[in-house]
């Protein structure tokens, strides 16, 4: 059902970036070699099945741990397993099987048991489908299955919440994700989900802006009454689990922990195709479409990839060379530096984005007209010209100064808090209960301050400095966050979280 | 501009030579920041909004173009002279506290030393400018630490002390503006013997003879050399709500306040000292101080909630003022009056915002 459009209050519109992804797929090659993280998407590191010098197929499951909270790892390609080594990935070490190929066949063996017909599949054979296919470890916190694939049981999922958005600066297109049959291969995996978590009422979440895809969403679910359809803003952060969660179901949130921990199962498009691939088509979780966005890339589109592809196949060839480039994975907020292009893609990549490294020094830069420059406030020609391109770099654009409490990163901040009044408290190193108070442990880190702040102020570093010594003082979010909440699986948070 | 980029890195290496020219290092900082910009990159996030605090300054620079322009204008060329005066003694305390405490010269001071010579008599003597500015900057901002740690609003601060210091100079003698041809563009001052009037405030509160509401508007009155020409405030005012610059809020509930306050008067209570709402709201500094002063950022309250009571405040103030006590004008006390109490405006907002439950 198609339910009135909601709002949050504070966020901010990245509009018209240059150089988004255009909506067309390009299929790589299978690699010579894959380097395979055992640590993929959210579940703990996973122990190796296979050894050096054995053979293995595409598709094949080459990492499981079915006791803990996690979720299998295949190979990509049909090769032999040349090394087990320990990398640096994504801020965490965790081992990796290198394979090297045998042969550039593109077969994948297919998961045992999947069926067109899913819905005369018994539950548990679905949650194993989903279990094995490796998609279960997609979503913030996992999808929950009988399998510990999430830090949940598919019991305790009151609601799933699934989004299509897109409300950074950079995303992948919603238009290619649900091209043709894809559409309907996303809906048959919500109904797959909503038997496999019976108790959970479904939410999807989709940009407001996007008529035609809302108007197409509730032709398809005029059958589904357990189906209900939100036109969202797209404002970022619209798709963070701690926004989604309180303006779709107005409940609170537990700030720091996981929206599962209070039944709620937040998605993406991607991880629910995953999930219908993962039945109707028995595939495993091996092939990742990526989209390549930003201004230092030569082309800006969508690529399918193997797992354990090397940054440096896809990424090198593409990059414009003139001059350095930043490359950043999924978020020009919050995402990680991919400095170390050596480094394999995994399941969780969907935007690698690649901007100017700009240490140009610009002449007289506070007096240009800037017709491409985005701002929160409109003392730049862009925000005056409808329709001007916005183009991204890496510059500070100013230099740092005192705080005049402006007042912009509370204008901004998504969950209510003032930022500048937080930041202060910790640089005077005043450490007591009021920081509490004033909501510092609600912040989502989304990164909105740090962007709007005329004065460059590290606004988002000194609040989590703030968090840290408070946490030194007896104050930590365990004590300040967890009462007046009732949460599960927060044992199982943990076991993750520390590894 | 790329010899002046090598003649800055010419002198960056001097002044790191020599001990005592490299005291001067803000001032090379400043200028080389200024015209070339940062080099600096972001961690996270990885995109910066294209605000700084010299854009920010310079469009409220450009918001007072009109009136800067309109006052040129109407009194003459010696505006002009004015504004360099203050603009340069009050550039030698920043630079000078900028120096001592080997900090960076900060940009807040860009507006402090425009706003400063709008709100002063156009005849005012060059060196009581200087005097002026010089105590505004010193006592207003740089004793409390400098740019985002004062309390009082620096021009207003200057203004005040020149008015209790030197009464005669600061009231008397106002001047009528040039109003035929190209005006004050082609003259230094008004003759002495031009015409001279009392402000429409003083007009109407010793003489009862009213303005009319056009020549208010469009700056055919005595007055402060920024604030007559209305017209020009109001689209500066706008311009700035509309880049957000400043927050809607403060002009719009201090100017609503002053209309309401008034209004109230000439239907209920009928008190003849208080002039009608129309008249209050385009006579005196009330624009220039609601768009410009009041909504200055670091002296105002920083909650929202603070900002409406902050401003309401103000308009009753502004129109207390203004009717009963011995000044015809009461704009820039009343913001000063304000800035003394808004940390405490702030202090209960949020005491009342974030309470237990």
């Amino acid at each position: 059902m198609l339910k009135r459009a909601r709002q949050f209050q504070g966020g901010y519109r990245f509009k018209n970036y240059i150089n988004q992804a255009e909506p067309e797929i390009l299929e790589e090659k299978t690699p010579s070699q894959v380097i395979i993280p055992l640590r993929q998407g959210f579940s703990i590191e996973v122990k190796p099945l296979v050894k050096k010098g054995d053979k293995v197929f595409a598709g094949q499951i080459i990492a499981r741990d079915d006791a803990s909270i996690s979720s299998p790892v295949h190979s990509s390609i049909n090769g032999v397993v040349e090394d087990i080594k320990a990398i640096d990935y994504l801020k965490h070490k965790v081992s990796a099987v290198v394979i090297k190929a045998s042969n550039s066949s593109q077969e994948i063996s297919r998961l045992p048991g999947y069926s067109a017909q899913w819905q005369k599949l018994s539950s548990e054979k679905i949650e194993e489908l989903i279990y094995l296919s490796g998609a279960s470890s997609l979503g913030k916190s996992g999808i929950p299955t009988r399998f510990k694939s999430s830090i949940i049981s598919p019991e305790d999922a009151e609601h799933l919440i699934i989004h299509a958005v897109g409300a950074q600066p950079y995303n992948i297109s919603l238009e290619l994700l649900l091209k043709d049959n894809s559409l309907v291969n996303f809906f048959e995996g919500i109904k797959i989900l909503n038997k496999v978590m019976p108790k959970a009422k479904v939410h999807l979440a989709v940009n407001a802006q996007k008529k035609e895809l809302i108007g197409r969403f509730v032709e398809l679910s005029a059958q589904l009454d357990w189906l209900d359809i939100y036109p969202l803003d797209a404002k970022y952060p619209a798709a963070a689990e701690e926004i989604l969660v309180t303006t779709l179901l107005n409940r609170k949130f537990p700030y720091g922990y996981s929206a599962a921990n209070i039944g709620v199962v937040v998605l993406d498009i991607q991880a629910v195709l995953g999930v219908s691939e993962a039945v109707i088509e028995g595939k495993p979780l091996i092939e990742k479409t990526i989209a390549l966005c930003g201004p230092s890339f030569k082309e800006n589109t969508h690529l399918k990839v193997r797992v354990g592809t090397s940054l440096n196949e896809i990424v090198n060839e593409r990059l414009k060379i003139e001059f350095p480039q930043r490359v950043i994975l999924n978020s020009l907020l919050m995402g990680i530096n991919l400095n170390d292009l050596s480094l394999p893609v995994d399941r969780t990549f969907s935007e690698i984005i690649a901007i100017p490294e700009n240490k140009e020094r610009e002449f007289l830069a506070f007096l240009s007209p800037g017709v491409n420059a985005d701002s929160y406030t409109r003392a730049f020609l862009a925000q005056w010209l409808p329709g001007a391109r916005k183009s991204p770099d890496s510059n500070q654009h100013g230099e740092e100064r005192p705080c005049i409490s402006c007042g912009y990163c509370e204008e901004v901040c998504p969950v209510k808090i003032i930022p500048h009044l937080l930041s202060k408290h910790v640089e005077r190193e005043i450490i007591d209960e009021k920081l509490v108070n004033y909501g510092i442990y609600s912040c989502i880190e989304c990164g909105l301050c740090n962007f709007v702040c005329p004065s460059k102020i590290l606004l988002l570093q000194h609040i989590k400095k703030g968090q840290q010594e408070l946490a030194k003082e007896g104050l930590d979010r365990d004590k300040c966050v967890l009462p007046g909440f009732e949460l599960k699986g927060l044992e199982e948070l943990r076991s993750i979280t520390k590894k | 501009m790329r010899f002046i980029k090598v003649g800055i890195e010419k002198l960056h290496g001097i002044l790191k030579k020599n001990a005592y020219l490299s005291k001067l290092q803000p001032i090379l900082n400043a200028l080389d920041e200024a015209l070339f910009g940062t080099d600096k990159v972001n961690s996270l996030p990885h995109i910066a909004d294209r605000i700084d605090i010299k854009r920010f300054m310079t469009t409220v620079i450009i918001a007072l173009v009109p009136a800067t322009l309109a006052s040129i204008y109407f009194w003459g060329l010696r505006v002009l002279a004015i504004i360099v005066v203050s603009y340069v003694f009050g550039g030698l305390v920043e630079v000078a506290f900028a120096i001592v405490r080997k900090k960076e010269i900060h940009e807040g001071f860009l507006v402090t030393g425009l706003i400063f010579p709008l709100i002063l008599p156009p005849s005012t003597p060059l060196w009581v400018v200087a005097v002026g500015v010089v105590f505004g900057v010193l006592f207003g901002k740089e004793v409390f630490g400098g740019t985002g740690k004062n309390i009082f609003n620096p021009a207003i601060v200057g203004r005040i002390f020149l008015s209790v210091a030197f009464p005669k100079i600061m009231s008397s003698n106002w001047q009528m503006p040039f109003t035929s041809g190209l005006g004050g563009f082609l003259h230094y001052q008004n003759t002495l013997d031009a015409v001279t009037s009392a402000t429409p405030l003083a007009l109407l509160k010793n003489q009862a003879t009213a303005t009319s509401y056009a020549n208010l508007l469009f700056g055919q009155s005595a007055g402060c050399i920024g604030e007559t020409f209305r017209i020009g405030l109001i689209i500066g005012g706008v311009f700035l709500i509309f880049t957000r610059i400043i927050d809607w809020r403060i002009p719009l509930t201090y100017l609503s306040t002053v209309l309401v306050f008034a209004g109230a008067n000439s239907y209920f209570f009928h008190n003849s000292n208080i002039a009608p709402a129309g008249f209050q709201l385009l006579s005196g500094g009330l624009l220039l101080g609601a768009f410009f002063m009041a909504t200055d950022p670091v002296t105002s309250p920083f909650t929202k909630g603070g900002r409406w009571i902050a401003s309401i405040l103000l308009g009753l103030l502004t129109v207390l003022i203004r009717s009963f006590s011995g000044y015809v004008e009461g704009v820039m006390f009343s913001i000063l009056i304000l800035n003394v109490f808004s940390p405490l405006i702030d202090t209960v907002v949020l005491n009342i915002r974030y309470r237990k439950k």
